[in-house]
């Protein structure tokens, strides 16, 4: 019986890492959107700002980076490749965003919205790059096969999760800033 | 057993699915060997009853024919990649790609190679590749994926297939990036046969130059369009101006165009321009016409000829299936093609109808 409740725990794993497409909202403009506000207690919003910069431009390299020093924001866009499974895995298209990050003293919020879809073609290389012009927001279903829309659903809500999941670990445990050495100074006009 | 079987089986597809979603938003850089190609057969009905109109593929008339099985494998590992694609059947063997060396025991020997390079690059903008490639000038290409028309153009018959050598590319912006390379001295071959000559004992020697320079230009200057000016030149396979762009003027409308000259040594020179309007009338279904205007210049010995071809295409989609029906009409006032009763004639039309599938 044990054994059965395991089996089926590991299932519905399979089933839950498959389903991610609930994490995603529609926010005010009925865009999907992925939005979580983060409590990081005896963070200073400043603290927060230069790790997050610090995470974006190591972690993600490929981001366009918007920093807003004086409000302590960063915004920005980028893109991720989306796939479905047809006999081997294939590289459908890749999925443009813009994401914001905003802090305040003790915690902060994330949110990344916009997703636009263009498809992938192979080009006389063997290379997939992306048919210029076209662009199709993910909301709208009329364009989209229904099993492919799901799919690009659900790999958009994992990429934010992971993201978002990557950042907060980072925030938490990035080394604190290198405190600067006072070096001795020897005052020679003095006894 | 039974349980501990069921345990593990649920186990490993919950790890496998997992394993699957974890994996999708890696982008093409970490991508494991990713496998591609298309397999492509057709059927094509000439009004003349037999087969007439001179352009690559669909060859066969009133007859259910195969292209090619095209299998590709490609892997990037950091900074350097590789590309290997494979074809077999008519398209993708001799109909498309060269044989063996000249010898003998290799004279009907297909590598079956379409592309062959690898890749390195050197920073975000600078790559360097090497190899085997398809070439760079030109509309149409080999692969019926990389096609809306299923049969091609004059155009694309006239010019190269595949250019060996080695190219470095910059790129000066999102807009504008530059290549240039230099080249075997031949087009369509695995090596470079400058010279070839055969010994007492039967065996054929070649000595090559890598002696052609080639160069694009590609400018994106609005978002949708993107233009490639192609420029090939070698002293044993002469020169070739190429202007291929195409732009998404909307998401349903899109207009390419091609325009070529070639003159001087190797093949024979032409000039020619196709311009390709589609329109996007639903999900699935896409109609396009190519018109083509083509020209073989005079040499010394024949007068020039020229061709009028229109093609009208439907693209049917229907996940990776595309089924292609086309009808096609060409013209040329010298008479090169023939009716039903074998008597020169102008003009030629067929239908075919074509099933391509991409994975």
């Amino acid at each position: 019986m044990k054994k059965l409740v395991v089996a089926i725990t590991c299932f519905l794993f399979a089933q839950g890492a498959m389903a991610q497409k609930e994490l995603l909202s529609l926010n005010e403009n009925n865009k999907y959107i992925y939005y979580q506000v983060v409590e990081q207690p005896g963070l200073t919003a400043d603290a927060m700002y230069s790790r997050e910069l610090n995470f974006l431009r190591t972690a993600y390299p490929k981001l366009s980076i918007k920093p807003d020093k004086a409000n302590k924001n960063i915004s920005g866009t980028g893109k991720f490749v989306v796939t479905s499974v047809v006999l081997l895995k294939h590289e459908d298209g890749e999925l443009s965003f813009t994401y914001s990050i905003e802090n305040k003293e003790g915690k902060y919020r994330y949110w990344i919205t916009a997703f636009v879809f263009t498809p992938y073609q192979r080009d006389r290389y063997g290379n997939s790059v992306p048919q210029p012009g076209i662009a199709i927001p993910l909301e709208d279903s009329s364009k989209f096969n229904k099993k492919d829309r799901e799919g690009y659903l659900d790999q958009t809500a994992l990429f934010c999760k992971q993201l978002e999941e990557k950042l907060k670990l980072y925030i938490i445990n990035a080394p604190a800033p290198k405190k600067e050495e006072i070096s001795k100074k020897i005052v020679t006009d003095k006894w | 057993m039974k349980k501990k079987l069921l345990l593990l089986l649920l186990a490993v597809s919950a790890f496998s699915l997992a394993s699957e979603a974890q994996d999708t938003v890696k982008t093409t850089s970490d991508a494991p060997l990713v496998v591609y190609g298309s397999v492509d057969t057709y059927y094509k009905y000439d009004f003349s009853k037999h087969a007439n109109i001179g352009t690559y593929f669909a060859s066969d008339n009133n007859s259910v024919s195969i292209g090619m099985i095209d299998l590709g494998l490609k892997k990037k590992v950091g900074k350097a990649s590789f590309v290997g694609e494979l074809a077999f059947g008519p398209r993708g063997q001799y109909q498309s790609v060269p044989n063996g060396d000249g010898n003998v025991l290799n004279a009907n020997n297909s590598f079956n190679i379409q592309n062959l390079y690898v890749s390195f690059d050197v920073t975000d903008k600078f790559n360097l590749t090497a190899g085997y490639m398809a070439t760079f000038v030109g509309y149409e290409v080999i692969s019926p994926t990389g096609n809306f028309n299923y049969s091609t153009s004059y155009l694309f018959g006239a010019g190269p297939f595949q250019n060996a050598g080695f190219k470095a590319t910059y790129a000066f912006s999102d807009k504008v990036s530059l290549m240039a390379g230099i080249f075997n001295d031949q087009w369509n071959s695995y090596t470079a046969i400058t010279q070839s000559y055969t010994d007492t004992k039967g065996v054929v020697h070649q000595n090559g130059e890598v002696s052609t320079f080639g160069a694009q230009l590609t400018v994106t200057p609005v978002k949708g369009w993107t233009a490639y000016l192609n420029f090939l030149s070698g002293k044993y396979s002469g020169t070739i101006e190429d202007l291929t762009t195409a732009y998404q003027i909307t998401d349903a409308f899109k207009l390419g165009l091609n325009a070529a000259n070639k003159t001087g040594a190797g093949a024979a020179d032409y000039s020619g321009v196709a311009l390709y309007p589609q329109l996007a009338v639903s999900k699935i279904v896409t109609l396009g016409l190519r018109g083509e205007y083509f020209k073989w210049k005079a040499t010394p010995t024949t007068a020039s000829s020229s061709f009028n071809a229109f093609t009208v295409t439907a693209n049917i989609k229907s996940g990776p299936l595309t089924f292609i029906p086309e009808i096609r009409f060409d013209h040329n006032k010298d008479k090169p093609f023939t009716d039903s009763s074998f008597v020169p004639t102008s003009s030629a039309s067929q239908f075919a109808l074509a099933a391509v599938y991409a994975f």
